[in-house]
């Protein structure tokens, strides 16, 4: 009998520790792939730029913004940031406190990826320098480099958009 | 054997009731922050009679006031309303609805369309705890079966936490170590944090700046969210309810034209209403230097009245939902409400002075 009592305790025990899980949901950042880093990076008057870097150093060396705006989530703490240098928006991602750099796009041809591409570049250029590889077959070219994306986008085959991100999972 | 069978029986119940109460003490209890995880748990003290029901993101409890619905036209609503609440989540939230009432209206806010899949929404450990404020406050049925099925996130699926969505305790046992003073007050009740689903904000935080967002590849709704809207028309139909689908007035996340044009078309060919209240933002009277607290997010307590004294003359008007004002059980109950709207409005008002 004591061994019946035993086994439907040990049960319940075993019960409550299955699929044990690590921490518990109360909360969470937006970004929780910082393992892998991406050789993506950009440099603006003399400041580099790469993904997921602390972003207070940056910020400071690339001087005021022309305009800057923040966005909160729905429920969790932290503000998702955006600055505005004329040539190109910088973002940012909250992360225990600090934030960090979550990407950049360019707003005008004043800039341009490492390649030599920038907002006006034709299909034709995008295509020798980066290849077929990540085309979707339409509008845009989505390139991959470890914790990081490329997105170049096609406006009637010319580029309306270069966007560089970290990967979310 | 009969003596045996007593005390086998009377150590399984000890040992259920032990685990149910250790799982109300762990399980999170959203009273002082994150209040948002307890908006959906409160609905079933206030089910029934709601002659409009409110469904959707935090662009439906922000934004909009029953109270005020209430007073100014005397209708009865609740918003079903929950942080991020994806579309798949908001459909098995209507279907339960209809379990306990039948609306002559239901409202659902469109912007979770963008979010095709639980992946597209963002970091998987955010999105869990999205999923838990959402799920964990859902009565057990079918519908939050479903519901918990197509939420989870891959990482989610690995370790099959369907489970740990039944039992709470699965997902939380490791909080004993972070247990504060509210996990025992809150043990085994709760304080209502909202007003008929509605979260108050008396803050203000005014616009500063236009919301710039990164163009995107494809402006396409994905085939997910429509197949969920597609649901939700249908299962409105048959219950005889009218289905608006409205565009908060909010300013981030941006809502592109190209889907706006998406969901006008849609809402034509189905012959719904369909409202974007930004366009109608003067119309409204809402200045972004006073009606929001968080710079154009959302709306404080001042833009959501007049969001809501706006949307509710469609209501009335346009959808022709009744006047309870007559009705002398209703209104006793609605003051009763109405009393405690007043008396956090203004507890919340000195608060922030």
């Amino acid at each position: 009998m004591k061994k019946r009592i035993f086994i439907t305790v040990l049960a319940c025990l075993m019960l409550l520790f299955a699929g044990c899980q690590g921490n518990p949901a109360t909360g969470g950042d937006n970004s929780n792939n910082q393992s892998q880093v991406s050789s993506y990076n950009f440099t603006y008057k003399e400041t580099k730029i790469t993904l997921h870097a602390p972003a207070e150093p940056i910020i400071k060396a690339l001087g005021d913004p022309i305009s800057y705006t923040e966005s909160a989530s729905c429920a969790f703490d932290g503000l998702d940031k955006s600055y505005y240098y004329g040539s190109f928006y910088l973002e940012t991602y909250p992360k225990d406190g600090k934030d960090y750099v979550y990407g950049w796009y360019f707003k005008d041809d004043s800039v341009a990826t490492e390649k030599g591409i920038s907002i006006g570049a034709t299909k034709e250029a995008v295509t020798k320098a980066y290849g077929n590889e990540g085309f979707n077959g339409s509008n845009a070219w989505v390139l991959k480099d470890g914790g990081g994306t490329l997105t170049i986008i096609l406006d009637k085959d010319a580029v309306s958009s270069i966007q560089y991100a970290i990967v979310v999972e | 054997m009969k003596k045996r069978r007593i005390l086998l029986a009377s150590t399984l119940a000890v040992c259920i009731a032990a685990l149910y109460f250790l799982q109300a003490l762990l399980m999170p209890k959203y009273m002082d922050k994150t209040k948002e995880g307890a908006l959906i748990g409160e609905y079933y003290d206030n089910a029934g009679n709601n002659d409009v029901v409110f469904i959707g993101d935090c662009e439906v409890y922000e934004n909009f006031s029953p109270i005020t619905l209430w007073e100014k036209y005397g209708i009865t609503s609740y918003i079903r309303g929950s942080a991020q609440q994806l579309i798949w989540q908001s459909y098995y939230l209507m279907e339960e609805t209809f379990r306990y009432e039948t609306p002559k209206v239901m409202v659902f806010n469109v912007l979770s369309m963008k979010y095709d899949t639980p992946k597209s929404t963002g970091a998987q450990s955010q999105r869990e705890a999205y999923n838990r404020m959402t799920l964990d406050g859902m009565r057990w049925s079918s519908s939050k079966w479903n519901a918990i099925m197509a939420s989870m996130t891959e990482e989610e699926k690995k370790w099959e936490a369907q489970y740990s969505y039944l039992f709470p305790i699965l997902r939380y046992h490791d909080r004993w170590s972070q247990l504060t003073k509210d996990d025992f007050t809150y043990w085994l009740h709760r304080d209502k944090v909202s007003d008929n689903g509605y979260l108050m904000q008396t803050g203000v935080k005014s616009v500063t700046g236009e919301y710039v967002e990164r163009p995107l590849v494809d402006y396409s709704f994905g085939e997910n969210s429509w197949y969920y809207l597609d649901k939700m028309v249908q299962l409105c139909k048959e219950k005889g309810t009218q289905l608006v689908l409205i565009k908060a007035p909010a300013l981030s996340p941006i809502w592109w034209e190209q889907w706006d044009e998406q969901i006008a078309q849609y809402a034509e060919e189905n012959e719904l209403l369909y409202i974007n209240m930004l366009d109608y933002q003067q119309e409204i009277g809402i200045d972004w230097s006073k009606d929001t607290y968080d710079a154009g997010l959302h709306l404080n307590v001042y833009g959501a009245e007049k969001a809501s004294d706006w949307f509710g003359k469609i209501l009335s008007q346009e959808c022709g939902v009744a006047d309870r004002r007559t009705d002398t059980q209703i209104s006793a109950l609605w003051a009763k409400k109405t009393q405690v709207y007043n008396d956090r409005k203004a507890a919340l008002q000195t608060q922030q002075n």
